[in-house]
């Protein structure tokens, strides 16, 4: 059974009163483990998509089911609690405390949990040693380059073993090193702790780190393409993108 | 790491920012707890005033002129048979200190058979009495000066006096007393005359005499007979009942209560409104971080908590600033007061009340901004980050 499944799913948003379509009779499935890259220009219901599959939004019609749970028939309350034990969000703008240090960034959605102080620093260190800042723990935000604050921000993302990361244009605001290390990172996540990434991104140089890119416009989806995730191919094709 | 200390966090995200709204919230609570203070003591004054039955008639010039003691015993014959007046007492300055100490209290010379009568609020017991009937250097000390120097029931002491004749007078406690003005020594007038003639100065003179009345209806007729009496004597008196001593209060003392509490009205008003501009100022700059938090998945409870739990310490530690220290200040330093108030202390109720203010103000303040961020919907709150 995939872990992602939707079926018929339309999103409608009020702009002055008048309905706007975002996503219409969406179908698709996704399998746990995947890495999927969500592309299309401005608009065309990425984002939207993305919202849906965290349980920060409700369809307008139509089902979501992750994992065994049907996301559009839970409440707001319902979907709070999912969302801490299921979803990692990593954001473009990282959206980091500022007043909070790495390791405390980190920690913060395991405040929500029932967990000794000891447990919480273990699972701290841990996940900043994947992400390669354990000597940075202390380091506040403003004391991080913006590769560092993303990494910092992934590892708030993994810090409750989610089983599924959502990433929004993590690497809109990196240069080219950044993004690159940042989306190795991810692969790394998908690769090595089976996370399943869902990655909205307008770089098809990030895009070639998934296995599978959907083109959505308009609200539909217009190309689903898969083919071997650039961290799997050999270093001769790199250059070869899943836009082309 | 709390959530407890992420709201402490929070608060030094814009230090002045804080230390600003802090300072909003204390400065005006300190202007609260310092009038409720001497407005407390003013009616507690006024009451104790009014329970005395005590008039106090003094030369009609000034305190500074003596009566003589002839004045006793006149107002004495207005009632020959004690109906109205229980005793009259007259008292003489003598303006003393400990040598070589710069601590300035009130010591007056009262008369040995009818003070314990005019003030009964010290409750001499019986011993207490005798002695100080028996014992003609026998003197009643305050506890603020007793605890000053250290002194204990039985033990004599010397005061020199700062005005002429610049007596020095050797007296022995009787009593450490916690009543009236705890500064207070009081001594016998007889010994002080006896002290005074041995130098050759004027003796038998009283720069006031207490009247203590049997029933507070008496204290008006006794008044206008006292002054009526001596208007051709070539010492004129002037009397008034205890509570004129303190008019600056007591004039007043209808209105105050009522006033009070439009103060506090007004001034909770104000600090609510700035610091509810702060709290909502610091909220539109978080509405991503909120959104975020949301999306962690904190609960929209959580999340309004939090910023509650923001608002609320910042206003209590404004409270904190603005009742605190002003109560550990007058603790340390018990002799501060003014005019007829020898002591100011802050009642803790005081405190206590000035730092629930502070809650309430807090929540108050955090309400809006928390009730947004309640219903602050993720998605929405994202788009517009971005």
């Amino acid at each position: 059974m995939p872990l992602i499944e939707l079926v018929g799913v339309s999103k409608e948003y009020l702009k002055d009163r008048i309905p706007v379509p975002a996503l219409l009779d969406l179908n698709l499935t996704i399998e746990g483990g995947d890495f999927v890259a969500l592309m299309g220009p401005s608009g065309s219901g990425k984002t939207t998509l993305l919202n849906l599959l965290g349980g920060l939004d409700h369809p307008t019609t139509g089902t979501v089911r992750v994992g065994d749970d049907s996301l559009e028939r839970m409440s707001e309350r319902q979907l709070t609690a999912w969302r801490s034990r299921h979803v990692g969000f990593v954001f473009q703008a990282y959206h980091l405390v500022p007043v909070l240090t790495a390791a405390q960034n980190v920690e913060l959605p395991l405040l929500l949990f029932s967990m000794s102080r000891s447990e919480r620093r273990r699972r701290v260190q841990t996940v900043l040693d994947v992400v390669g800042l354990a000597d940075r723990a202390d380091h506040r935000p403003n004391q991080l380059s913006g590769g560092q604050e993303q990494r910092v921000a992934i590892a708030r993302a993994i810090v409750t073993d989610p089983m599924l990361i959502l990433a929004d244009e993590p690497t809109g605001n990196l240069d080219a090193r950044s993004a690159r290390e940042i989306m190795t990172l991810l692969s790394l996540l998908n690769r090595d702790f089976s996370k399943t990434v869902m990655l909205v991104t307008h770089d098809p140089h990030a895009a070639e780190f998934a296995r599978r890119t959907l083109h959505l416009e308009k609200g539909a989806l217009e190309r689903d393409v898969t083919e071997p995730a650039l961290s799997f191919r050999s270093p001769t094709s790199r250059t070869a993108g899943v836009s082309t | 790491m709390t959530l407890f200390s992420l709201v402490h966090r929070n608060l030094r995200r814009n230090r002045l920012r804080t230390g600003l709204t802090l300072l909003a919230v204390a400065l005006p609570l300190i202007i609260f707890v310092l009038a409720t203070t001497v407005v407390n003591i003013a009616l507690r004054i006024a009451a104790s005033a009014k329970e005395h039955l005590r008039l106090a008639v003094h030369h009609k010039v000034s305190l500074i002129n003596p009566l003589p003691e002839a004045h006793r015993r006149r107002i004495e014959e207005l009632d020959p048979e004690h109906t109205r007046i229980k005793a009259v007492c007259g008292m003489r300055w003598f303006g003393g200190r400990v040598p070589n100490d710069q601590f300035n209290f009130p010591s007056l010379a009262g008369d040995p058979d009818t003070w314990p009568i005019a003030y009964p609020e010290h409750r001499l017991t019986s011993e207490e009495l005798a002695a100080w009937q028996s014992e003609r250097r026998a003197a009643v000390v305050g506890t603020t000066t007793a605890d000053r120097f250290g002194w204990k029931v039985g033990q004599k002491i010397t005061l020199k006096s700062v005005i002429p004749p610049y007596l020095t007078v050797e007296l022995k406690i009787v009593k450490i007393t916690t009543a009236g003005d705890t500064r207070m020594v009081s001594f016998r007038r007889d010994y002080l005359d006896e002290m005074l003639r041995a130098v050759g100065a004027p003796a038998g003179y009283a720069n006031i005499f207490w009247v203590k009345c049997h029933r507070a209806e008496d204290l008006g007729p006794l008044q206008r007979q006292i002054d009526e009496l001596f208007r051709n004597s070539p010492d004129q008196t002037k009397t008034e009942d205890e509570e004129a001593f303190l008019a600056s209060f007591l004039k007043m003392q209808g209105d105050l209560p009522n006033l009070m509490a439009a103060v506090a009205a007004f001034v909770v008003l104000v600090v609510i409104l700035v610091a509810a501009n702060t709290m909502s100022m610091s909220f539109r700059e978080r509405v991503g971080e909120v959104a975020v938090f949301k999306a962690l998945g904190f609960s929209r409870r959580a999340v309004l908590l939090l910023i509650l739990a923001e608002s609320v310490t910042i206003a209590l530690w404004g409270g904190i600033l603005g009742s605190l220290p002003l109560y550990l200040l007058l603790k340390l330093f018990p002799d501060i007061g003014f005019g007829p108030i020898s002591r100011i202390s802050v009642p803790p109720r005081v405190v206590g009340v000035a730092l629930g203010m502070s809650v309430v103000i807090g929540l108050l303040a955090g309400l809006v901004p928390a009730a947004r961020a309640y219903q602050l919907r993720v998605v929405d709150a994202l788009r517009r980050v971005a």
